[in-house]
C-alpha cells in the first residue's frame, strides 16, 4: 500500500469525522494496526478535533451536576446483581494527631472503626459473590475437562489396540486402494493368517448415503466371501474393529457399498487391497 | 474529606473511574462536562433535549467504562464520540435530520444557525474568529459529518459534490484547523 497517498486521500479525516461506513471504518482500524504512519495521523486528527471540541465548550446549567449523579447510582440499582463492580478500595483520612485531644482521638477511632467495619463488610459481600461465580465457573470447566478426559481415553485407547496388533509380527497390513477412478478412498486390513484373526480400519472412505453400509469381503479361490457390514460411524476415522468371522485364507479384501444390512454379492467395490 | 488533585493523567483518570465513587465522578463532571455539553449543543439545539443527552452520556461512560480500550485512543476521544454519537441518535429519533436532508448544505447549517441561543450563536461567532481562515465549505463538510452524522454518500448527494471532493475537502479542513491550533 501506498501509506502517503493513503494518508492523503482523506479517508481518516473522514474516518475520524465519523463518516465512512461500518466496513470502510474497519478496513481503516486495521491499517492503523498495520501502519504506525496511519495510526500517527489518525492520532493527530483526533487531537485537532479535541481542540475543537475544547473551543467550542458550553457549560451546563448548575443543576445538572447533582442531577446526572442521581441518574447514575439509579441507573446502577437498575443494573443490579449482574454488573460488574470495581474492587472498593477503602479510603485513607490522614490524621494530624500533635494537634487532636483525647476525646478527638476517641471520636476519630470510632469513625475508623465504623468506617472500616461498612468496608469490611462490603468487601466480605463483594468476595463472596465473586467467589460464587467463580465456583460456577471452575464447575463448568470441569465438566468440560471431564468429556475430553472421556475422549481422549477412548483415544488411547485404539492407539494401544493399534500399536499391540503392530507389534505382533504375524500380523499384516492391507492396504487397501480406491476402485472409484477419481475418488480417492482407501482403508486397511491388519490380518494375523495365524490366528485367522483380522481388524479393519475405515481410514479415509466417506460416510455412507441413508440406507446404505459398507460390508467388507475377502477374495478367497477368486470368489467374494462375506465378512460382514461394518458399523456406519467408523467411516472416516481412525478407528478399528476386529472382524467377527475368522479369516484363515484370502487372496485380497475388499469393502462395498450395499444397501443397509448387505448383500450376498458385492454391488460396487470402494476398494480392494492384494494380500 | 481531601479534595482530589487538580488533576490526573488519562491512565489515572480510567482508574478512578473504575472505582465508581463520588469523587470519581465529581472530577469527572468538572472537567469533562462543558466540553461534552459543547459537543451535544452543537448537534442538538433545544436546550432540555440536550441536557437529557448529556445525563444520559454521564451514565454511559459511568457504565461502560469497563469496555474503554486504551490501543483503541485517548479515552478524552472516546468520551466525546459517546457524546456525539448519544446526541446524533436524539437527532435523528426526533426526525430533524430529514427535515435537515432535503435541504442544501448550506441552508442546513444556516437553518441550524437559527435554532440557536443568543449565547451559542457569540460561542460560534467566537470559534469562527478562532479558527478564521477555515473556508465555508470545509466548516460545512465538518458540521454535517461530525455534528449531524452524515455519510459521505449523503454529503456528497446534499452537497451536490463528487464523493472524491468530499474527502480531499475534509482533509483539507483539518489540515487547516490542524495549523490553527498548533499556534
Amino acid at each position: 500500500m501506498d501509506v502517503k497517498a493513503y494518508i492523503e486521500s482523506g479517508i481518516l479525516e473522514a474516518y475520524v469525522l465519523g463518516s465512512l461506513t461500518e466496513q470502510d471504518a474497519k478496513e481503516v482500524q486495521v491499517n492503523m494496526l498495520s501502519y504506525p504512519e496511519v495510526a500517527a495521523e489518525v492520532a493527530a486528527i483526533e487531537e485537532a478535533m479535541l481542540q475543537l471540541a475544547h473551543a467550542q465548550a458550553v457549560e451546563p446549567s448548575a443543576t445538572m451536576q447533582d442531577k446526572i449523579w442521581n441518574a447514575i447510582n439509579a441507573s446502577q440499582q437498575n443494573a443490579g446483581n449482574g454488573a460488574i463492580q470495581a474492587p472498593f478500595i477503602p479510603k485513607v483520612i490522614p490524621l494530624e494527631p500533635e494537634y487532636r485531644s483525647q476525646g478527638q482521638w476517641k471520636y476519630a477511632a470510632m469513625i475508623a472503626m465504623l468506617v472500616g467495619s461498612v468496608a469490611l463488610n462490603f468487601i466480605l459481600w463483594q468476595q463472596g459473590k465473586e467467589e460464587r461465580e467463580e465456583r460456577v465457573a471452575i464447575g463448568n470447566k470441569i465438566e468440560q475437562l471431564q468429556t475430553k478426559q472421556k475422549q481422549l481415553a477412548a483415544q488411547l485407547d485404539d492407539y494401544q489396540k493399534a500399536k499391540t496388533m503392530m507389534a505382533d509380527t504375524g500380523m499384516q497390513t492391507i492396504v487397501m486402494h480406491t476402485m472409484q477412478a477419481g475418488h480417492p478412498m482407501a482403508a486397511t486390513i491388519y490380518w494375523s493368517k495365524a490366528k485367522g484373526e483380522a481388524y479393519v480400519a475405515m481410514n479415509a472412505l466417506p460416510e455412507p448415503p441413508k440406507g446404505m453400509q459398507y460390508q467388507l469381503w475377502v477374495i478367497q479361490g477368486g470368489k467374494p466371501v462375506s465378512m460382514g457390514v461394518l458399523p456406519n460411524n467408523m467411516a472416516n476415522s481412525p478407528a478399528m474393529q476386529k472382524v467377527d468371522m475368522q479369516v484363515n485364507s484370502g487372496e485380497a479384501f475388499a469393502i462395498s457399498l450395499e444397501k443397509e444390512g448387505g448383500n450376498p454379492t458385492p454391488t460396487t467395490v470402494y476398494v480392494l487391497g492384494k494380500v | 474529606m481531601t479534595t482530589p488533585a487538580a488533576t490526573y493523567t488519562e491512565e489515572e483518570l480510567v482508574y478512578l473511574l473504575k472505582q465508581q465513587s463520588r469523587e470519581a465522578f465529581n472530577y469527572l463532571y468538572k472537567n469533562y462536562a462543558r466540553v461534552l455539553y459543547g459537543v451535544i449543543n452543537k448537534v442538538v439545539y433545544d436546550e432540555q433535549t440536550a441536557q437529557d443527552v448529556l445525563q444520559e452520556v454521564f451514565v454511559k461512560i459511568w457504565n461502560n467504562i469497563g469496555q474503554y480500550d486504551k490501543g483503541k485512543g485517548r479515552i478524552y476521544t472516546w468520551m466525546i464520540n459517546i457524546a456525539r454519537n448519544a446526541a446524533i441518535d436524539k437527532l435523528r429519533s426526533k426526525g430533524e435530520i430529514m427535515k435537515g436532508k432535503i435541504r442544501t448544505g448550506e441552508e442546513t447549517v444556516n437553518n441550524l444557525a437559527q435554532g440557536m441561543k443568543t449565547e451559542q450563536v457569540t460561542d460560534a461567532i467566537g470559534l469562527r474568529k478562532m479558527v478564521a481562515g477555515l473556508k465555508p465549505e470545509y466548516e460545512t463538510i465538518v458540521e454535517l459529518a461530525y455534528y449531524k452524522g452524515f455519510t459521505m454518500d449523503e454529503i456528497s448527494k446534499t452537497l451536490e459534490i463528487p464523493l472524491g471532493t468530499v474527502k480531499t475537502r475534509m482533509r483539507s479542513a483539518l489540515q487547516q484547523l490542524r495549523e490553527v491550533f498548533k499556534k
